[in-house]
């Protein structure tokens, strides 16, 4: 039970506090060492490049739907998943309302983030069977690529188990989903600002700064 | 080619210049494969995986990660990838989710192999003929003038009257040309003499270096002949006060 209070407690302060300061530190870097080494950005600096940019790839209109529709659309409705579920999810709402900060706000309807979820990962198994038998995608891929896809669908898989009881039965599993659950999110938080998934910030900025790059020859991109 | 890889010079040359954003790309590359099928090599080889520009980089993180510790066989086939597989087109940029530029890394990379004496022969008599005359083919000053000359002369039997200004002082366009022109392609100056007289317009070539408009140096990530080409240009340029530099090439 002492290991429960510690993951349920401690960790999950940890986990927030990697997760929201590294992020922040990983932006903070990119700007510091930009300005010195990345003048051009600034040198060139437009608002309307880096705006399209963003937008242009936040929403559907781009090179890579066009081009690759539906790799691209599970990709975008991977990511609305990944994002809204865990957020709006009315049982995370519930803890969040009885956490010291007692913050509220509305919650899907849960039968919409069960859909949600089993999208999310039917998804993600498409993608990992994607690097697994594709040619191209397999090369190119290395440990951590399977490894975080794992990681990021992990939370979502225990989430399911855990609020439909799937595994009750199953010994050690159905006792301690809920620790489970709880220690694939923290994972998840924990590697974001040193992985690849620190994309979800740096994203912002890799489209600015080539948004600008192209924009200064005059091409939106 | 020099004959000892310097593990330490390689490091000491990527350092300094790897900036915030490759550090970046190199890091959130998500290996999603959509750059794969934008690439013309990928496409060219029968949708060779080997062909993939996010696979492309790999070698800028393999050796910042071994500390520069690699041999020339290594070296070789990084040559070979960044040279003769890529041509640092940039479509791949446009199908990236995050817009990474992978041919500035690979243009980085040739640059590092260059620091190392790694790169492919023409290139490097180019660069060599840039910095002694001012132009990749070595052309010197009296050969360029002259050839001038001799275009106009066998012009002006066509179209009586042609002249092909030369370091003329205030005119508006600065028209440069690819070295290879005087050098092996005289007819491609007489056709721009003629159609420069027929629409007299107001332009002139320069005598002194800056009238090669060819960046060879560019390729092998040499910044330094780069900048030094580019800047005679400018030189002339501001020395004749033209308003426009026409760039051919």
């Amino acid at each position: 039970m002492d290991f429960y209070l510690f993951v349920e407690g401690p960790l999950l302060w940890i986990a927030f506090m990697v997760f929201i300061i590294g992020s922040l530190l990983r932006a903070a870097m990119f700007l510091v060492v930009s300005t010195k080494k990345d003048k051009i950005i600034y040198e060139n600096f437009s608002w309307k490049y880096v705006f399209t940019s963003i937008v242009n790839w936040l929403l559907p209109f781009n090179k890579s739907v066009a081009k690759n529709p539906v790799y691209s659309i599970l990709g975008y409705i991977f990511h609305i998943c990944l994002v809204i579920v865990p957020i709006w999810l009315a049982g995370h709402i519930s803890l969040w309302e009885e956490s010291r900060f007692e913050w509220s706000w509305t919650p899907i309807p849960d039968e919409l983030a069960d859909w949600m979820t089993l999208i999310f990962l039917a998804i993600a198994l498409f993608f990992l069977l994607r690097r697994i038998f594709s040619a191209d995608i397999r090369l190119i891929s290395g440990c951590a690529d399977y490894f975080l896809l794992i990681v990021t669908a992990l939370p979502f898989l225990t989430g399911y188990f855990l609020t439909h009881g799937t595994l009750d039965s199953v010994g050690f599993l159905g006792d301690n989903m809920t620790l489970i659950h709880m220690l694939s999110g923290e994972l998840m938080l924990i590697l974001i600002p040193f992985t690849k998934l620190s994309h979800f910030i740096l994203f912002f900025f890799s489209r600015g700064a080539s948004g600008i790059e192209f924009g200064r020859r005059g091409y939106s991109i | 080619m020099s004959e000892e890889i310097k593990p330490d010079e390689i490091v000491n040359f990527l350092k300094p210049r790897l900036n915030a954003r490759f550090k970046m790309w190199l890091n959130i590359c998500a290996r999603c494969g959509l750059c794969a099928d934008t690439c013309h090599y990928y496409r060219a080889h029968g949708n060779d995986p080997k062909m993939i520009p996010s696979y492309k980089v790999r070698f800028l993180r393999e050796i910042l990660k071994k500390k520069g510790k690699v041999d020339r066989d290594y070296l070789q086939k990084v040559y070979d990838t960044v040279y003769h597989e890529c041509n640092m087109c940039r479509r791949c940029t446009l199908y990236c989710p995050f817009g990474i530029d992978i041919a500035l890394m690979i243009s980085l990379t040739r640059a590092m192999l260059f620091s190392q004496g790694i790169a492919p022969e023409g290139l490097v008599k180019a660069i060599d003929n840039y910095k002694a005359f001012g132009n990749q083919m070595a052309v010197t000053d009296e050969d360029w003038v002259d050839t001038i000359e001799w275009v106009e002369e066998e012009m002006a039997e066509e179209l009586v009257g042609l002249k092909i200004p030369i370091d003329k002082k205030g005119a508006k366009i600065l028209y440069t040309v690819n070295a290879r022109e005087p050098m092996f392609y005289p007819q491609d100056m007489m056709e721009v003499a003629k159609i420069f007289y027929v629409a007299g317009e107001d332009y002139t070539y320069c005598s002194k270096p800056g009238w090669d408009d060819t960046n060879l140096a560019m390729f092998c990530g040499d910044a330094k002949t780069s900048k030094l080409i580019v800047e005679n240009t400018f030189k002339r340029a501001e020395e004749l006060g033209v308003q426009q530099v026409a760039v051919t090439e």
